[in-house]
């Protein structure tokens, strides 16, 4: 059966699995559950032996409660992470005893906040000596020159054994939790943000290290970031997130050369290179990543993606949000009732405001993809009803290069995309 | 300095600024001898690494630093206000091509020697500042539309009578009613002495409207919803963007931006950055702005000035520095920043970090970190000379000292 889930391969670390988390919204004073915000939604790739896969996105579309997950640090709400184990690929979360202990050496974590992850109270030998102890690998004498060997490969040494982490600046605070991470010897370590706080003469270093660490112990990485020059730089293969699915997934290079995902797109639109030209063209996107708990039907990105055709999921919410930010209506909106996300009753208090809507979205005022996949619009008296087109999900799909990407466009429509 | 016969008069010239911080150790001399202009409608990017200096640079134009640790060790930063269009008061019209100015200064005051009043007077009017951490420039308690409107009441005033046709003496009794509880929208200013009801609602009416136009001009969906609500409810870019609204509020003459989008995705940059260069350049406001970030700041600014421990090692044209950067901590940083075809493991990373600036010795300040350092450099301490009308440095490769060998450079390849 685990086969089946996640195919076997020789270089093969981890396999990340159909992983859903999600965390429950409380609310009264009973905190009764009334709802649940989608961090992580089904999200599936592989990082093999060695190599380095970037993980990239906004603020909040769920790349450090996916490395959590994966270092074994929450439990999925549904899928599974699985660990390539004397030859086969075993569940994290159904491990036990020492198969338990023997993965958590094995997969090691680095936070962005060097403050918060190295506590203020403990000194550098403690620190980093600490796993050693735990599980018994090194004591007394022998921990020290353990600690200090640690030390020597991120760049620190025996003089640093005996100081607190304030006593350090933020660079070698991040060595140090490098030093940490690498005292048991993993084989794959997930990095969270792990420069993102760094001046770039320090994130250079550090860089460095990872990639000369790396060459060494044959280290995998997962390499969380939002700077796309650090990812390209880092980075065998990528994976770009979007509100807790994966939007795009292959080779770095391959992605870089030619995005097939609108997002991954405006990402890169968004930050041009020092190398650059210095009149690029610059973009930004439209609006914010949606509410987690509720996301938008069809594809994620289509309440912000400049390319939405009808069948990207035109639903109810996308009417209130354009009435939200329309004056004269919001206001005398009293009541939606939804027969299904794509069809409801929008009640109003008058009939000027309904009649308002119903010309509004006929009309210029909403994009034009919109306007076609709507398939009913009513105007009767103070309520509106309003249908669109049912949209499944759009699902990822591997494309030619191997590469996989949820978008219905063709490559060569996103490609040869122009912001008017 | 080199490039003054080349431009425009400056809005603002800061001249050998010192600031210091006491503390355990000793005087940290975080700003150790600054002089630059900000010439009249630019953008000048001021960069350099963590704790070199450039926010406290910032925060002096509008002294804003607890004093004491701080110490104003010396120096000037002298500002020029600009001549009001008398067409419109400073509102922006035809004349004055929206600007809301005639050409011409007003005034120059030393901001480091007027009087706290004065410099009231000038905060958030004719200088306005936005902060990396909105959240924290922002009053939690109050709505935005209120947040603005007390700038209005602060330093429009008489337009605002105007506006709401009211006598002139009332100005003192709402100037004097803002500075005390500046609620707006709560039907505050039926307490206000004076006024008959009619008159109190065209003020509310009047300041609404001044307040919706400011956040309207920041692209934000729907100002009218906007103002009633509070900042923890706005997303990161949406509390930027009313804290700009703010700044802008008054049309001032400078605006200084330190690491405005620090906080945010680049995609959110990306926009707020189109937003300040819009606005700037429409309203002719010269700006400062403060960044770590050598692309960000390659594309906002016209001059560039790069900050190392408190001082300011290079500047000149963007497309100079840029093309052809002469000081090693300059070449160092843009060496530092991974590119396209840069070999993974083979960044050009600085080595060491940040010096403590506690009694800093008469050395040039990147001597241990400069892999041209000669002996010159640990005995000498570099000024800013020119190398061309627009572009100065503070090095001895460019600028022997007297007395030393002269350092070459190998060129920094990648
Ligand atoms: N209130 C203070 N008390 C003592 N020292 C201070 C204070 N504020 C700033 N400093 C010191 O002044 C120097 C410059 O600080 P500043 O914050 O201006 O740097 P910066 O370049 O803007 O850094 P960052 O990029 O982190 O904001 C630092 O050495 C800092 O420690
Ligand atoms: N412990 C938690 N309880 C509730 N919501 C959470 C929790 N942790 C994360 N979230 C939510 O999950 C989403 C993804 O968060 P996170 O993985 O931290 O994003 P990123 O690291 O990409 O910034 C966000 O909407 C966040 O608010
Ligand atoms: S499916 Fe593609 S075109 Fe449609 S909204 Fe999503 S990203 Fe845009
Ligand atoms: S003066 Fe000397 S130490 Fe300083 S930057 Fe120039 S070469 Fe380097
Ligand atoms: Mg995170
Ligand atoms: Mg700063
Ligand atoms: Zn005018």
């Amino acid at each position: 059966m685990r086969a089946a889930v996640a195919p076997q391969a020789d270089d093969l670390i981890l396999s990340v699995r159909e992983v859903k988390k999600h965390y429950p919204i409380r609310e009264g004073a009973l905190q009764r559950v009334v709802g649940h915000v989608r961090a992580v939604d089904g999200v599936s790739f592989d990082i093999r032996r060695g190599e380095t896969v970037g993980l990239v996105g906004e603020s909040g579309c769920g790349k450090t409660t996916l490395g959590r997950v994966i270092a074994a640090l929450a439990d999925p709400t549904d899928g599974g992470v699985h660990y390539s184990m004397d030859g086969e690929m075993r569940r994290i979360d159904r491990l036990e005893g020492k198969a338990a202990q023997t993965f958590r050496r094995n997969c090691q974590m680095v936070f962005q906040d060097s403050f918060a992850s190295l506590n203020p109270r403990h000194l550098v030998i403690d620190l980093v000596g600490r796993p050693l102890k735990v599980y018994n690998e090194a004591a007394s004498a022998d921990l020290v020159e353990r600690v200090v060997e640690l030390l020597e490969q991120v760049g620190l040494g025996r003089q640093h054994l005996f100081r607190y982490p304030h006593q350090f600046s933020g660079g070698q605070r991040q060595r140090i939790s490098i030093a940490r991470a690498l005292a048991l010897n993993p084989e794959i370590i997930v990095l969270d943000e792990p420069t993102s706080a760094l001046d770039v003469s320090v994130q250079a270093q550090i860089l460095n290290l990872l990639n000369d660490l790396q060459k060494e112990r044959n280290l995998a990485y997962l390499f969380v970031t939002h700077d796309l020059s650090v990812v390209r730089h880092m980075a065998d293969r990528l994976v770009v997130m979007y509100l807790g699915k994966v939007a795009e997934a292959g080779e770095t290079q391959a992605i870089f050369d030619s995005p097939h995902h609108p997002y991954t797109r405006e990402l890169m639109a968004a930050k041009p290179d020092l190398e650059a030209e210095a009149n690029v063209e610059i973009r930004g996107l439209e609006g914010t990543v949606p509410d987690p708990a509720r996301p938008p039907q069809g594809c994620r990105f289509h309440t912000r993606c400049e390319l939405a055709t009808s069948a990207c999921g035109w639903e109810v919410d996308d009417v209130i949000r354009w009435l939200e930010d329309a004056p004269g209506m919001f206001e005398h909106l009293v009541g939606v009732e939804r027969t299904t996300e794509f069809a409801a009753e929008l009640a109003f208090d008058n009939e000027d405001a309904a009649g308002l809507l119903s010309m509004a979205v006929r009309s210029e005022q909403v994009p034009e993809t919109m306007r076609a996949a709507m398939r009913r619009l009513n105007l009767d008296g103070t309520k509106v009803e309003i249908e669109f087109e049912e949209v499944g999900e759009v699902e990822l799909t591997v494309r030619d290069d191997g590469r996989m990407a949820a978008c219905v466009l063709a490559p060569q429509e996103v490609a040869s995309w122009k912001s008017p | 300095m080199l490039d003054e016969r080349h431009c425009a008069a400056p809005v603002a010239s800061v001249r050998d600024l010192k600031v210091h911080f006491q503390s355990k150790r000793g005087i940290v001399h975080a700003v150790d001898g600054v002089s630059f202009d900000i010439r009249d409608g630019e953008t000048l990017g001021l960069v350099g690494e963590t704790g070199c200096g450039k926010s406290v640079t910032g925060r002096s134009f509008l002294r804003l630093l607890p004093v004491p640790p701080c110490i104003l060790a010396g120096g000037s930063v002298t500002f020029h206000t600009h001549v009001v269009c008398k067409a419109c008061a400073g509102v922006g019209c035809e004349a004055c091509d929206g600007t809301g100015r005639q050409a011409g200064w007003d005034r120059s005051v030393d901001l480091l020697g007027i009087s706290s009043e004065d410099m009231r007077r000038i905060r958030g009017d004719r200088i306005a500042m936005i902060f990396q951490d909105p959240g924290k420039a922002l009053n939690p308690t109050l709505p935005i539309g209120a947040q603005i409107a007390e700038v209005f009441l602060q330093h429009r005033t008489e337009e605002l009578i105007a506006l709401a046709g009211l006598p002139p003496d009332t100005v003192g009794a709402i100037r004097r009613f803002a500075s005390q509880s500046p609620r707006f929208g709560d039907g505050w200013l039926l307490s206000l002495p004076g006024p008959r009801r009619a008159q109190r609602q065209r003020v509310e009416e009047s300041l609404a409207k001044m307040v919706a136009d400011a956040l309207a001009e920041t692209q934000v969906p729907n100002p009218g919803k906007l103002m009633a609500r509070y900042p923890h409810e706005l997303s990161g870019g949406m509390r930027q963007r009313v804290m700009i609204a703010q700044a802008l509020a008054c049309n001032p003459d400078l605006l200084i931006a330190d690491e405005p989008t620090t906080a945010l995705d680049v995609t959110v940059e990306a926009r707020i950055l189109e937003l300040i260069r819009n606005l700037q350049q429409r309203r002719k406001t010269s700006v400062l702005y403060i960044s770590h970030d050598l692309s960000l700041v390659r594309r906002i600014s016209d001059r560039v000035a790069v900050m190392y421990a408190g001082r300011i090692v290079e500047i000149g044209t963007t497309a100079e520095v840029f093309a052809n950067p002469r000081h090693p901590y300059t070449r160092g940083l843009m060496a530092a920043v991974p590119g396209a075809d840069t070999p993974r493991g083979k960044l050009a990373a600085i080595r060491g970090t940040v010096p403590e600036l506690v009694d800093p010795p008469a050395a040039c300040r990147f001597a241990g970190r400069c892999p041209h350092e000669t002996g010159t450099c640990r005995s000498n301490d570099p000024v800013l000379e020119a190398i061309t009308p627009s572009h100065s440095v503070a090095c001895f490769i460019d600028h022997p000292a007297q007395s030393g060998e002269r350092p070459t450079y190998e060129r920094v390849t990648k």
